[in-house]
């Protein structure tokens, strides 16, 4: 910037004290240190206007500048007094909070800051959440188990609750990565993958299997094993079972978090002895109802 | 030194004194120190120097403060980002860089 008041002021030479003023005020309104309080250089600018008015709002100082017996120097102010370097510190009664206030939900890291008065609690900072990965059979998942599961710094018990299914994430709390400035430590979220089971499958807290059943079995009826994932119990099969029929055993299923459980359904597969049998032949060649057509009907 | 006495010495005469205690622009029992008398010389900054009215006094300060409200909150917000571990800061800087 010029050296020259006029310049300074941005008006001419001929300029009136209103003129001047005008112009004065109006870069004021935009200069001030105070209006600026994040500028530092607002101070430099400010000065440099105040000391052109100062010179040109002067009559007489005004007259001999212009004559050219004195220069614009020496005009400086000295330091004031500004709100800015006070305004804001913590002892500041008059900083409003109304203009952000908007921001700060309870729930949010930001409220820490935003709250009149500034409660200079330090901020702190949940540990971030870990993932992991556990495989674990059918049994195990259905029944509950602890595994033990290895991490970068260490192992942690890993608690399967039962019924637990392929895919369910368990969070362990706090067992995730270290809390900063006190807060507390994240969680580890463990997913689970479940091997197939053999013999079992599962639909939601049912458990299905195949129930093999020997000829007498299904036509005569009679007591048979069935396995459970909680073990064996006996199951009666009505006598004329057919092959492919559902029974429910219930109550035998995946236990639920209320602690009540599932059913298992075992659908019967008839099975014929493993070698031929010349007396089943026999009596099956002398069966009055082996004219029996079970496709007849169906097109 | 009573209060009166100081805000009078800042060229402040009493009726006005008490006007801009009736308007909000300073405190009543506000203790009369160098922040309180930078504050005073503002306000006169404002009316005398650069011409502003009483209702652009009262639109001024009433921003100013908001935004000196604002500075406060992200001063603060900064000393406890620059206490944070590297790297979570670096993740910080890169998603503002991002815009997230």
């Amino acid at each position: 910037m010029s050296d020259d008041p006029y310049a300074r002021l941005g008006v001419g030479r001929d300029a009136s004290a209103d003129d001047i003023k005008r112009a004065y005020r109006k870069l004021a309104r935009k200069l001030h240190p105070d209006l600026n309080p994040g500028d530092k250089t607002a101070e430099e600018r400010f000065k440099q206007i105040s000391a052109a008015h100062d010179l040109l709002s002067d009559a007489e100082k005004r007259a001999r500048f212009d004559r050219g017996e004195i220069d614009a120097s020496g005009q400086e102010r000295p330091t004031q007094r500004r709100w800015r370097d006070h305004a804001g510190s913590a002892r500041d009664s008059y900083a409003s909070d109304s203009g952000f206030a908007d921001f700060a939900d309870d729930d949010d890291v930001l409220s820490e800051f935003f709250s009149r008065g500034g409660r200079r609690a330090g901020m702190r900072v949940k540990g971030h959440d870990l993932a992991g990965e556990l495989r674990i059979d059918f049994l195990e998942a259905v029944n509950g188990t602890t595994r033990r599961l290895g991490l970068p710094d260490g192992a942690v018990d890993v608690v399967v609750p039962p019924g637990s299914a392929d895919g369910q994430v368990l969070r362990l709390r706090g067992k995730g990565a270290p809390g900063w400035g006190g807060g507390p430590p994240g969680d580890l979220l463990v997913t689970l993958s479940v091997a197939p089971h053999p013999r079992f499958t599962r639909e939601g807290d049912d458990i299905l299997l195949d129930l093999p059943v020997s000829i007498p079995e299904a036509v005569l009826g009679g007591k048979v094993e069935v396995p459970t994932p909680a073990g064996a119990v006996m199951l009666s099969v009505p006598p004329g079972s057919n092959a492919g029929s559902r029974l429910r055993v219930r109550g035998r299923g995946v236990p639920r978090a209320d602690g009540s459980r599932g059913d298992l359904y075992a659908t019967l597969a008839l099975v014929l002895p493993e070698q031929p049998d010349a007396a089943l032949e026999d009596f099956l060649r002398g069966w009055a109802g082996r004219g029996y057509d079970p496709r007849k009907g169906r097109g | 030194m009573p209060r009166r006495t100081i805000f009078l010495q800042a060229g402040l005469g009493e009726a006005r004194l008490e006007a801009w205690v009736a308007e909000g622009w300073i405190g009543r029992d506000t203790a009369p120190d160098e922040a309180e008398l930078a504050r005073i010389a503002l306000i006169q900054a404002l009316t005398e120097e650069l011409g502003v009215n009483e209702a652009g006094v009262d639109v001024a300060l009433g921003l100013l403060d908001q935004l000196h409200g604002l500075r406060r909150a992200l001063r603060q917000m900064q000393a406890e980002l620059d206490r944070l571990p590297p790297p979570l800061r670096t993740a910080l800087i890169e998603a503002a860089r991002r815009g997230d």
